[in-house]
């Protein structure tokens, strides 16, 4: 019943005008002869038509709203979705260390001796911290949303050459290339919070490193597009997949090849969140077997 | 030498069942309390020289216990585990008067390295600087609630960092302060590339006090281990 309405309601204003305009010329051919009632009658038609621009005008609000709340609908059963993938990610990266501990503790209570009962001991250490380390990671990602952001100015220069230098020293079997413009001059300056936006450049160059091999090339370049900088961070290292794309800046996704490679499966969202909190967007190119590169927008101020 | 007495007052008993032995072997005696109301009543009983408390607990939560032991003037040292972290809540912690705080997790060492400095720096029965409203060390002063700095009388402009590492150097005085630390305290933070971030604010801060790093008044840079306020700190009214 409702459907039938929500497709026929539509024919309501035409039937109303129809009927309405053939009462009308009825009316005024019937009161010719009168100039009163002639004129009454126009005035009427005229309202009748005024009717039937309303209605339809109603029926446009109530259509557009329908669209909105379809969409707010598609956007909550987006979140739910996002919401249970997060969930299944986190019990898996969850399940491991607690694994290992519980295996660890296992071993030292049977341990016969103290060499199998120390190596247990260092599992259940190492595995603890691993799992500090996770909700360290969670408890910054949370709190990305809410705390206060510094609103200092920074020079882009001197933030791209400090967190070269810390990836360079931390890894010298693989080649680094800084690029940043000097001439005619240097990268606008951009506001905010110049710890977080270390984080963040630290975490990608980490990210390079780890997802390449000692000779690989690692190349950190930065230019100024209107009234952005962007910053890249190129890497001749594993490329990841098409269809791996869109995730990699989710929080704990793990690439099919990244899995055996150690880290809170955090560290590109974190990016994410604090290039986003500065008002800015990331981006990614790869090609398998090629490399990737890591491009982050800022706005310039 | 009589060994300190620590109340801890956790509501979880797997954490009590564990630090309480770990910080008696650390030469310590300890009491454990599970809630708010029961700290309140082992205060009075044990008469702990520190207390070790818990801020998310059933009843009477730590920060209500810390503000009604220091509305009976009790000044026994307090070092609160904050739970979230949050800045606001680390913010709050010193201006009720907590003399030190720690995230969970943590490792138990550091809560005995906390623990020892803590000690170190109270004198019984005395109100401590981490409840002071402002504080002087010569020609600066800082005005804790209003989060104000002068240098001789002239208004310093510091940022949040800053003002936040300034407090914390302040109420931590003649105390080697390691860049890890300040990084927990002030920052919130475990960053794994910190010390770049402590060295620079330290030099902003350093700026803005006219403080030379060769030859300072205020802050020491101690070689590879951190830092040390060495001014004199005095509580003002």
């Amino acid at each position: 019943m409702n459907e039938r309405w929500e497709k026929t309601r539509w024919l309501l204003p035409l039937v109303i005008l129809v009927l309405g305009l053939g009462l009308s010329l009825l009316v005024r051919f019937a009161t010719r002869q009168n100039p009163v009632l002639y004129l009454r009658a126009d005035l009427a038609t005229l309202i009748l038509l005024a009717g039937v621009v309303l209605t339809i005008l109603g029926y446009a609000a109530m259509w557009i709203n329908s669209q909105f709340k379809q969409q707010r609908q598609r956007l909550t059963s987006q979140a739910t979705v996002d919401r249970m993938r997060f969930i299944r990610r986190l019990d898996h990266e969850l399940k491991n260390p607690l694994t290992a501990i519980r295996a660890g503790l296992a071993n030292i209570s049977e341990a016969l001796d103290a060499n199998s009962r120390d190596q247990a001991l260092l599992t259940v250490e190492a595995q603890a911290l691993r799992l500090s380390r996770l909700a360290a990671d969670l408890r910054k990602l949370a709190e990305l949303e809410t705390r206060p952001l510094e609103q200092a100015s920074i020079d882009v220069t001197t933030l791209l050459q400090e967190a070269f230098d810390l990836a360079r020293e931390s890894a010298n079997e693989h080649k680094f290339f800084l690029n940043i413009p000097q001439a005619p001059w240097p990268l606008p300056k951009i506001s905010g919070d110049p710890d977080l936006l270390f984080l963040a450049l630290h975490n990608l160059l980490e990210n390079a490193v780890k997802f390449t091999s000692p000779g690989d090339t690692v190349e950190i370049r930065a230019f100024e597009d209107g009234n952005t900088v962007v910053i890249e961070v190129a890497d001749t290292g594993l490329g990841i997949p098409e269809q791996e794309l869109s995730h990699v800046w989710e929080e704990l996704y793990r690439g099919h090849d990244a899995r055996g490679i150690p880290g809170s499966g955090l560290g590109l969202a974190l990016v994410r969140a604090v290039i986003e909190r500065h008002g800015g967007w990331v981006s990614l190119r790869s090609r398998v077997g090629q490399g990737s590169v890591f491009t982050l927008r800022l706005p310039v101020g | 030498m009589q060994r300190s007495r620590i109340l801890l007052v956790d509501d979880e008993t797997a954490i009590t069942a564990n630090l309480a032995p770990f910080l008696e072997r650390a030469g310590f005696e300890v009491a454990v309390a599970s809630d708010g109301e029961q700290a309140l009543h082992q205060v009075a009983e044990f008469v702990p020289d520190l207390v070790v408390m818990d801020v998310l607990m059933p009843h009477l939560d730590g920060r209500e216990t810390l503000r009604r032991l220091r509305q009976q003037d009790n000044w026994t040292p307090i070092i609160l585990l904050t739970q979230v972290g949050e800045a606001v809540e680390r913010a709050m912690a010193l201006e009720e008067g907590a003399d030190d705080y720690l995230n969970k997790p943590f490792d138990p060492h550091e809560l005995v390295a906390r623990i020892r400095a803590v000690l170190r720096r109270t004198r019984p029965g005395q109100p401590t600087l981490a409840s002071a409203e402002r504080l002087n060390s010569g020609l600066l002063k800082l005005e804790r609630r209003s989060r104000r700095a002068w240098l001789e009388g002239k208004e310093l402009a510091l940022t949040p960092k800053a003002m936040a590492l300034l407090e914390y150097m302040m109420t931590h005085p003649d105390e080697l302060v390691s860049r890890e630390r300040l990084l927990e305290a002030v920052w919130g933070w475990d960053y794994p590339i910190g010390t770049r971030a402590v060295d620079t604010r330290i030099a902003e801060l350093r700026r803005i006090l006219s403080d030379d790093a060769e030859f300072p008044v205020y802050i020491e840079t101690i070689p590879g281990q951190g830092y040390r306020f060495i001014g004199q700190v005095e509580p003002a009214s």
